[in-house]
């Protein structure tokens, strides 16, 4: 079966003014069709710079990633999947059908199929009394969640969210549970980079920890954590050494 | 196609809805009433009077709002992070600047359009009129300026931040205009080594200056040459087509990282 999402021997070098500071290194990952995955690290552990090489904004320094089976480097990589970015900024000039009609063409979707996916996401999403408003007027919840509809208009067979619950409201956060748990029972694939252990805890099937650019910990939640410890406690013994400095 | 079209008309709606346009009208409008109302020089009752200064004023605000439009595409899009969910969809970087291009000049020309709409209207108060051959080229012209300025301030903006790019639009669009058409002249008195400069400024520069009509039409001379107006056409269309390929070069490998480790 072909992998949803391939990484090997990843690395990423940003130039600073003292040299070069590794943001990956040779990050090796594969997630596979059908699975939710959490991936888990501290502050400045490389999670978005992950993101952003698999999305094509920022080019690796080694190594090659796939999705879906196309290379990163190519448009046609992001022909089906979706992505919500961290604190998403919209386009606070257009209203919220307006967005997704936006992003709806970008796909190249037709009207008919356009409209009715859009009244579908406003309405999973709780937006539908306040789609024809403009998005600066929406709160930073309304800006999530209407991030989260844009991300699923082309109904993408991968979604890479980037701490998708940040700025929710617990119910707002179930719902956002719902439509991950629905796009699984749809056979798609969810990749996420979250800080919310209990929220990784609940929808995951599988997670991956990055400390330091370097994967230290990758499998599925019972296989990883020991009877009788939680997920924070691995976690934090993840990526900290024994003195409980960061690795 | 699709995508270029959505990212163009992007812009042309966020044109409408900050209306900047609406407010360089009103500051036109207000100027062509005040050289309606004064008399300076003896010449407010003449209707040329009021086509030169009108349409240089129209000229001006179209470049102005080009160059601010085209210079703050990008860098705002990056800046405020909306760039991040566009290029995550199935854009590439070339369709990215082809729409941004698109819809800068178009709601550059429909600006300029509505700039001479106003003239027109002040010069019809002044019982003046417009050969209408002649106003399709200058406009015609003027938008093709309009595309290479547009391109230019999209280019610089790929490397630098929008007020960096647009100065840097303004400087050599503006330079173009006042001194290229005086080179030939200054040539007569240069020193050699000036005069070698000088060459390589007027073959460097664009030639801003063949785009613009406006003495044919305060003075009634009628249309340009046609074959010479095909000429300059594709003279600006080559500008602009080096100048956007400049772009989608120098966009082509760049790093948007944001928030990235």
């Amino acid at each position: 079966m072909r992998a949803a999402i391939e990484i090997r021997e990843l690395s990423v070098t940003f130039a600073t003014r003292r040299g070069s500071h590794a943001a990956l290194d040779r990050l090796s990952l594969t997630v596979m069709p059908g699975t939710i995955c959490g991936f888990l690290g501290p502050n400045g552990a490389g999670k978005t710079t992950t993101l952003h090489v698999l999305l094509g904004f920022i080019p690796p320094t080694a190594g090659s990633a796939t999705l879906l089976g196309a290379d990163v480097r190519q448009s046609i990589a992001r022909e089906r999947i979706g992505y919500l970015p961290e604190n998403p900024d919209l386009y606070g000039f257009l209203s919220g059908w307006e967005l997704l009609a936006f992003a709806g063409r970008l796909f190249g979707l037709d009207r008919a199929t356009l409209r009715q996916r859009s009244r579908t996401l406003l309405e999973e999403t709780g937006l539908a009394d306040d789609a024809d408003r403009r998005i600066a007027t929406y709160s930073r919840g309304m800006k999530q969640r209407l991030g989260l509809a844009q991300a699923l208009i082309n109904d993408p067979d991968l979604l890479i969210l980037d701490e998708p619950t940040g700025g929710l409201d617990p119910l707002a956060r179930l719902d956002v549970r719902r439509i991950l748990a629905g796009r699984r029972a749809a056979g798609k694939t969810v990749f996420f980079s979250s800080h919310e252990l209990s929220e990784v805890e609940s929808v995951c099937d599988r997670i991956a920890i990055l400390a330091r650019g370097r994967l230290v910990a990758e499998g599925t939640l019972a296989g990883l954590v020991p009877p009788g410890q939680t997920l924070e406690r691995f976690f934090i013994d993840s990526v900290t050494d024994r003195k409980g400095c960061e690795v | 196609m699709i995508r270029v079209i959505a990212i163009a008309r992007l812009v042309l709606l966020e044109m409408i809805r900050r209306r900047d346009v609406y407010a360089l009208m009103i500051v036109l409008a207000a100027m062509l009433v005040a050289l309606l109302s004064l008399n300076v020089f003896g010449l407010g009752g003449t209707a040329g009077y009021v086509k030169e200064t009108g349409f240089l004023a129209a000229g001006l605000l179209g470049w102005s709002f080009a160059i601010q439009t085209g210079a703050r595409q990008l860098p705002r899009e990056e800046q405020s992070g909306t760039l991040f969910p566009l290029l995550a969809k199935p854009v590439s970087r070339w369709e990215l600047v082809l729409g941004k291009w698109l819809g800068a000049w178009l709601a550059s020309c429909a600006a300029l359009a509505a700039f001479a709409l106003v003239v027109l209207a002040a010069v019809a108060c002044k019982g003046g009129r417009t050969d209408i051959a002649t106003l399709l080229q200058a406009y015609l012209l003027q938008i093709t300026a309009l595309a290479a300025v547009v391109a230019l301030a999209i280019c610089f903006s790929t490397r630098m931040h929008a007020d960096a790019s647009s100065t840097l639009a303004y400087l050599i669009t503006g330079t173009a205009f006042l001194l290229t058409p005086r080179i030939p002249h200054l040539l007569t008195v240069a020193t050699p080594g000036a005069r070698e400069a000088l060459l390589v400024l007027y073959y460097l520069l664009p030639h801003a200056e063949w785009f613009d009509l406006r003495r044919r039409l305060v003075h009634d001379w009628g249309p340009a040459p046609w074959s010479a107006f095909a000429l300059v056409v594709v003279y600006g269309a080559l500008w602009t087509v080096a100048a956007l390929l400049a772009a989608w070069a120098a966009l082509r490998r760049k790093r948007f990282d944001r928030g990235a480790a």
